[in-house]
Parts: structure tokens; sequence; C-alpha cells
């Protein structure tokens, strides 16, 4: 062996990861990334914890340790889904011993899907899976909270393959988050199916909201005066089928885009209810 | 006054708990359907349960944001709800309990979530003096207080509450009754208003217009409107993907 690559492995240590440490890591960002979620850092603790294994590895010194640890212990949060990939890439850099640089790319890819992977959750995954399974469950089925619950676990199958790949590509991802617009594309598709859905989901839930108002009218036919009864609900499915559903749901956004708390819109909503139910409008 | 013992309970605070925590893990667990499902199943109602469960889920589609403003904890009502709900007051009984405990139980998500920050605190201390083990407990241990401020309130409401609330719940008048039934089928527009605050309608309305048509005028089902809604997006994807390769 020449002198100089001795001299070489002395000085940088190369650490190659054993998969044991890698699949440690994933697994503790997988199930316990938000358990110490708080206001300050949110899940800070938890992304330390994950990748502590993979630093423990790398870093033999004490002081080396130390600062990487405290690197790590910054603000960090983003979709929980989404972690895994991050914690992925940002691995594959300490391994190299690229501090800067990784805790450059893990700020850099949080902020970006964490907007993705919220969209494709609140928006569109989870509002299907809820509304269906509801929908089952209120006509009697045992089937609707089975659904809700295998879709969290599928949801969080999703986790393990997208570790590998931020491991796999590194830095590569950078460019793809910045470069051609692929995530603002993917964020589109998913955002159009959700609101798509939630067009069809508004009044096939609130269908419920009829008024039974009705009144009478004497009408005359052939001569004699016939009493007719009118039933609002029925003039109004001719005009605009489920017209209160979407009104009140109008009224719901409206507060939002006025800044009013859900918890206040809430109260708005019960009180509402209890006034019309009152005055037998609904 | 028929109430529960101590056991029942017990389960019932144990499940707000581990359902809490599961939902940080990224399973959606505290998910009223479910909740209510196995508080029903637990408490002998299971119809009630899931009756339960479906309204309340409904009316929270649309709060699942992490660390922003607080919302309604339908969960935990779903749990209380339930588990009264079944001592005989049915499923207008339930909501009348589980409404109201949801808004009061985000004053406790708040106290729960203020306090985890001693834990990230306790972190940096450790680390200080290099103390692996301790950085490691302290992040396990931030679990405890969010599942304790669920924990608590179920175990308390159910033992020493159900019997008083339920004796209660028979003296509620007709109109009050109605006024329940009326907002469970009211409050769905707080999930779909929450859901469309954070999509960008004045961009999107045209799609939002066509779910509306399949159903209200085609009287597609949910899962056929489901499907448009892919082929919609895919399509829409595959347009702008030829007119930037145009470009």
């Amino acid at each position: 062996m020449p002198d100089s690559e001795v001299k070489l492995t002395q000085e940088v240590e190369k650490v190659k990861l054993d998969k044991q440490t890698l699949k440690k890591s994933l697994f503790r960002d997988m199930f316990t990334l938000q358990w110490s979620w708080n206001y300050e850092r949110m899940q800070a603790l938890g992304f330390l914890w994950a990748i502590l294994p993979v630093l423990q590895k790398v870093y033999k010194k004490e002081d080396e340790l130390k600062e990487a640890m405290k690197r790590h212990l910054q603000f960090y949060n983003t979709n929980p889904v989404a972690s895994p990939l991050i914690l992925g890439a940002t691995i594959a850099l300490e391994e190299d011993r690229a501090g800067k640089a990784a805790s450059s790319i893990k700020v850099g890819l949080m902020g970006p899907l964490a907007g993705i992977g919220d969209t494709i959750q609140a928006v569109l995954f989870r509002p299907i899976i809820a509304v269906i399974a509801a929908s089952l469950a209120m006509s009697g089925s045992g089937i609707g909270p089975l659904l809700i619950f295998l879709a969290g676990i599928l949801w969080m199958a999703v986790k393990v393959p997208l570790f590998w790949l931020g491991y796999n590509k590194s830095t590569a991802l950078i460019s793809d988050v910045a470069g051609d617009g692929l995530l603002d594309s993917i964020t589109n598709t998913a955002t159009i199916a959700g609101i798509t859905v939630i067009g069809g989901f508004i009044p096939s839930i609130m269908k419920g909201l009829v008024t039974p108002l009705q009144f009478a009218r004497t009408i005359t036919v052939d001569g004699q005066d016939v009493e007719k009864v009118i039933e609002v609900q029925e003039v109004l499915n001719g005009i605009v089928p489920y017209l209160i559903p979407v009104l009140v749901v109008g009224l719901a956004y409206y507060l939002i885009k006025k800044k009013v708390s859900p918890v206040k819109i809430l109260l708005v909503l019960v009180a509402l209810a209890f006034i019309t139910s009152l005055l037998g409008i609904l | 006054m028929e109430g529960y013992g101590f056991f029942i309970p017990l389960i019932l605070g144990a499940w707000a708990y581990i359902s809490q925590i599961a939902q940080l893990t990224g399973l959606w667990w505290a998910e009223a359907l479910i909740s209510g499902a196995l508080t029903g199943l637990i408490v002998g109602d299971f119809e009630l349960g899931l009756q339960i469960g479906a309204t309340l889920t409904l009316m929270s589609l649309g709060m699942w944001t992490y660390g922003g403003a607080t919302m309604p904890d339908f969960n935990t009502g779903a749990i209380i709800g339930t588990a009264i709900g079944a001592l005989g007051s049915g499923l207008e009984g339930g909501l009348a309990i589980a409404i109201p405990t949801s808004l009061l139980m985000t004053q406790l998500d708040v106290l729960g979530r203020a306090t985890t920050t001693v834990f990230i605190h306790g972190a940096d201390r450790q680390l200080e003096t290099m103390n692996l083990k301790g950085v490691t407990k302290m992040h396990l241990l931030g679990q405890i207080p969010w599942g304790l401020s669920r924990g608590i309130p179920v175990f308390l409401a159910v033992w020493l509450g159900a019997g008083p609330i339920q004796s209660l719940i028979e003296w509620f008048p007709q109109w009050f009754i109605n006024g329940i039934q009326l907002s469970g089928k009211m409050l769905p527009a707080l999930g779909f208003a929450l859901l469309l605050s954070q999509i960008n309608v004045k961009k999107y309305w045209p799609y939002l217009l066509i779910g509306f048509v399949l159903f209200a005028y085609l009287n597609m089902s949910l899962i056929g409107i489901a499907l448009i809604a892919l082929a919609v997006s895919i399509i829409i994807m595959h347009m702008e993907g030829r007119s930037s390769n145009a470009r």
C-alpha cells in the first residue's frame, strides 16, 4: 500500500454505513418523528434521534459528534411522509462527512416537500378515504373504520421507498425539487383531483339539509277551487338542486376567508342550526 | 343513574392516549370513525359507534393541519360521545355531548403542546454533557403531554361523568334534540370550507363545479366521482406537459 493512501485513510476515516444502521435510522424517523413535537423547534428532536445512529458511526471523536448533533437539533418541520426522503438525502451527505451540505439540503427540502406532501394528504387522499369510509359507516358497514385504518398503514408504508430514494439520489434531489417544476406539476394535479372530488362530495354528504317549508295555494281547475300544496324544496330542486348545502358551505368558507377561527365558525353553525330548526325553516 | 365502572373508562382513556400517539406516528387512528367504532365495540353498541364516528369524521374533514390553528378534537369527542350515548340517549344524546367536548378539548391541546417545549430544552442540556441516553429519553418522553392531555379527560369523563350526564340528557327538550340533529347535518360544511381554504379556489373553481354537477345533476356515486377526478387531473397533467414541451 503506498504511503499516501495510508495517510488519506487516517485523515478522513470514511465510513461506509451498513444497512442495519440505515434501517434503524429510517424506522426511528418513520415511527417517532413527531413524538416530541413542540411549538419551538417542532420535529427537530425527532429528526436528531432518527439520524443519531448514523452520526455515532460517522463521527468517532466526541467533539465532532457533539457539533453534528447540535446542527441537527435546529428547527425542522415537514410533512411526516416526506421526512424519510429528506433523512435519506441528509444521511448520504453525513456519510461523506459533508456536514454543511447535509444541513442545507435538509433545510432546502423541508419547505417544498411539506407543501406537496400536505396537499396530497390533506386535499386529496385523506378526504376521499374519510368521506367514503364515513358513508359506508353511515349505512352500518364496519368496513368504514377498517378502510381508514388500512389507508393510514398504506400511507405509512410509502415512507420506506422514499427513504431509499433520498439516500441513493442525495444531492440530485435538490435539482429535481427546484428544477423543472416537477413538484408544481404534481401539486397541481393533486389539487385538481382533490377539488373535483370535493365538488361532488359537498352535495352528496350534505343532502340531508332540506327545507320542510310548504304552503297551500288555492287554484281554480275547471271552475272548481282546488287546494294545492307547494313544497318549497321541490321548487328549489327545479332551479338549483342542493342549494341549501352550497349556501351553508359558502357561509363557512366566507367566514374562514374573514379570518374567523374554526372554533367560532363551528359555534356559528350550531347556532344557525338551532335557530332554523326552531323557526321550522330547516 | 347508571354509569360505567372503573375498567371500561380506563381502556377508553388508554385508547385516547394510544390513538393520539399513533396520530403523531402518522397512522390515522385518532379518527372519530375509528375511535367511535372501537368505543362502540367496547361498550356494546357498535352500530351507535359507527353513526357517531361517521358524523364526527365528516365534521372533521379538512382539520388535519400540522402545528397550525387549534381545531376541535373530534376524536376525543367520539370516544366520550359514544360511551355516553350508549347508556340510552343514542345518536342525538351522543352528539350533544361529543360536539361541546370536541370544543373544550382545544384548550387541553394547547396545554399539551405547550408543555412539550420542556423536552426540547431538556435535550439541549443533555447534549451539552454528551449524555446520549438522556437525549433519547427526552425525545421518547415528549409524547407524554400529547397522550395524557387526551387520556386523562376521557378516563375522568367516562368514569365519573357518564352516569350524571346521561341523567341530564334525559331532561333535554325536543327542540334541543332537533337542534342537535340539524347541527349534525350542517357541520360538515365547516370541514368542506376548511378544505377549500387550503386550495386556490379562484384558480380551480371550474373543477369544483364539474364535481358538483356529477353528483347534483347526474347522481354519480362517490367512487365514480373520484375516478372522474383522477382522469381529469391526469388529462390536465398531460396537456400541461405537452405545452411545456412545445416551448
